[in-house]
């Protein structure tokens, strides 16, 4: 072996302790990760981003999951986060492609920016002019003509056909600064959610429970998914205080954090309470649990105080 | 991402698991086969082994059944198991101790799991016997195993009839028509032993990579060298 001319510093080096893989209970197996299988469409095994605006500090990451990284598959997650300069709002999009439609990362990289686009184009009329419904139906009208462009079909598919190509879950919403902190309005369709976490006491609030005692003995297989619109969409207007996160994020998220009181819960709650490097955001989503290896993608969103102090 | 929407409800859980059961007929009649099934049992061992990630999500129990159902391996991962289980032949072919067996079993299974905070998908049986039933009153167990109402840890059954069992029999164990399968007629049963296990393995190492918040719906592959029994009936 050649001797380089400049040795790495050990502190630098991506398995040195600092950026070991954080392991929670029993890790996943250890292995290199493969590259999809389809280099069509490129798309990275992890991305974060990061930005403040005003009074509002954003973070996000989406790191592929450990079956996908084994199996060969892309990253179904998808993410996007935007400033709407006029309306001083921030706009954000998480989405969960359904992991048996064909092309659900096609599916859920066009839910987000077709979201992040209507959602623009109602905040030009200010926050009051948000309405989610039309945003769903235009979401849902943009993946059926994707899927039609892809099947190359004469008419334009059903939801339901153009879910097996496409299906996605979706939370979107816009949050802008308020007097107090900032006021969010959000909805979903499917399985992604979002949650409240207040940094003091390290506990998480759910935005979307399921109503009490629904809790079933047996994990279930059924999911709501775009393009399908569901009759009531589920709807959420929140205002953010200092010393809270607002939480956006897939099951690949959610399902490991539970109700937040475990060790996944513990590790979040320890590296939220401000707004650090979205590298290290991507870092610590990318927690190694035995069977959990599922994509996971989190947006974080933080109120700042008035002189934009607050962030690492 | 995982079909389904209550986890984020739940305390914290360890995993989610694929509890599976594999229930092998001890009747006399297997007694020439008692190799292929014990090759079966360490090659089914074997491949779970090699895809860890899937095996991950796995817990297999073993029974055998014939003038009763007698446990071989207690619901386990496949990764720790240190001594194979071993099937041993014995008397007649009692389909119904085999579902009174499992009515009680299952359920302990799932709340065990679910104590030691897992989530749990519906369990899988994997049904595999050389001759009809001896018993006439297996159907009133099965249906009780099988109903979704009465009994919530429910299993899928999937049947694999050899030898002798017949094709509407195995249509009637399975709790759905493309579940059960038949070897083709005049098939060696060593062979459709050896098949059925090399099928179970890929169907369990497919629904262990399917399930990772991925899909939880049972991945089924149907083994050489059968078909359909609905194709018979």
């Amino acid at each position: 072996m050649p001797h380089p001319a400049f040795p790495p510093d050990p502190a630098d080096l991506d398995r040195g302790p600092r950026w070991r893989r954080k392991v929670i209970d029993v890790p996943g197996i250890e292995f290199e990760p493969r590259p999809p299988l389809s280099a069509e469409d490129f798309r990275p095994d992890s991305e974060c981003d990061g930005w403040s605006a005003g009074r509002v500090a954003v973070r996000s990451a989406s790191v592929r999951g450990d079956r996908h990284r084994y199996y060969k598959q892309p990253r179904q997650d998808s993410v996007c986060s935007a400033f709407h300069d006029s309306a001083g709002a921030v706009i954000f999009a998480v989405a969960d492609g359904v992991s048996n439609a064909e092309a659900s990362e096609i599916g859920s990289t066009d839910a987000c920016r077709a979201a992040a686009g209507a959602l623009a184009n109602q905040l030009e009329s200010g926050p009051g002019a948000l309405d989610f419904v039309q945003v769903a139906r235009y979401v849902s009208g943009t993946l059926r003509r994707r899927a039609q462009t892809m099947l190359n079909a004469g008419s334009l598919p059903g939801p339901a056909d153009a879910g097996k190509l496409l299906a996605t879950t979706l939370v979107a919403g816009a949050a802008w600064p308020d007097r107090d902190g900032v006021s969010v309005r959000l909805f979903r369709v499917g399985d992604s959610s979002a949650w409240v976490l207040n940094t003091e006491q390290g506990q998480y609030r759910h935005l979307f429970p399921s109503p009490a005692g629904d809790e079933e003995v047996l994990v279930s297989n059924e999911v709501t998914a775009l393009p399908g619109v569901p009759e009531t969409l589920e709807q959420q207007s929140l205002l953010v205080v200092p010393g809270q996160v607002l939480l956006v994020g897939t099951d690949g998220f959610g399902l490991p954090l539970g109700d937040g009181d475990g060790a996944v819960g513990a590790l979040f709650a320890r590296h939220l309470v401000s707004p650090g490097s979205p590298l290290w955001l991507g870092h610590v989503l990318d927690f190694s649990r035995e069977t959990f290896d599922d994509d996971r993608t989190l947006l974080a969103l933080w109120p700042l105080p008035p002189d934009g102090t607050g962030t690492v | 991402m995982r079909l389904g929407s209550k986890g984020d409800q739940m305390p914290e859980k360890r995993g989610v698991l694929l509890p599976a059961y594999v229930v092998a007929d001890e009747s006399a009649s297997m007694s020439p086969h008692q190799g292929e099934l014990a090759s079966g049992l360490a090659s089914l061992c074997e491949g779970l082994r090699a895809e860890p990630m899937a095996a991950a999500r796995i817990r297999l129990a073993v029974l055998g059944f014939s003038d009763d159902a007698q446990l071989r391996q207690e619901l386990s991962d496949m990764r720790s198991i240190e001594v194979l289980p071993q099937f041993i032949i014995r008397g007649i072919t009692s389909y119904g101790s085999a579902f009174r067996d499992l009515l009680s079993r299952i359920p302990r299974d799932v709340d065990q799991l679910k104590q030691d905070n897992y989530a749990v998908n519906r369990p899988v049986v994997f049904f595999l016997s050389d001759g009809q039933p001896t018993d006439r009153d297996w159907r009133g167990p099965h249906r009780q195993l099988t109903d979704r109402e009465s009994n919530r840890s429910a299993p899928n059954i999937i049947s694999c009839g050899i030898g002798s069992a017949r094709a509407d029999t195995m249509v009637e164990v399975a709790t759905r028509q493309e579940f059960a399968f038949v070897a083709v007629a005049g098939a060696d049963i060593g062979r459709a032993i050896s098949n059925f296990f090399q099928a179970l393995t890929a169907s369990l190492v497919s629904s262990g990579q399917a399930m990772a918040s991925g899909q939880s719906t049972l991945i089924l592959e149907k083994p050489n060298e059968f078909h359909l029994a609905i194709d018979e009936v």
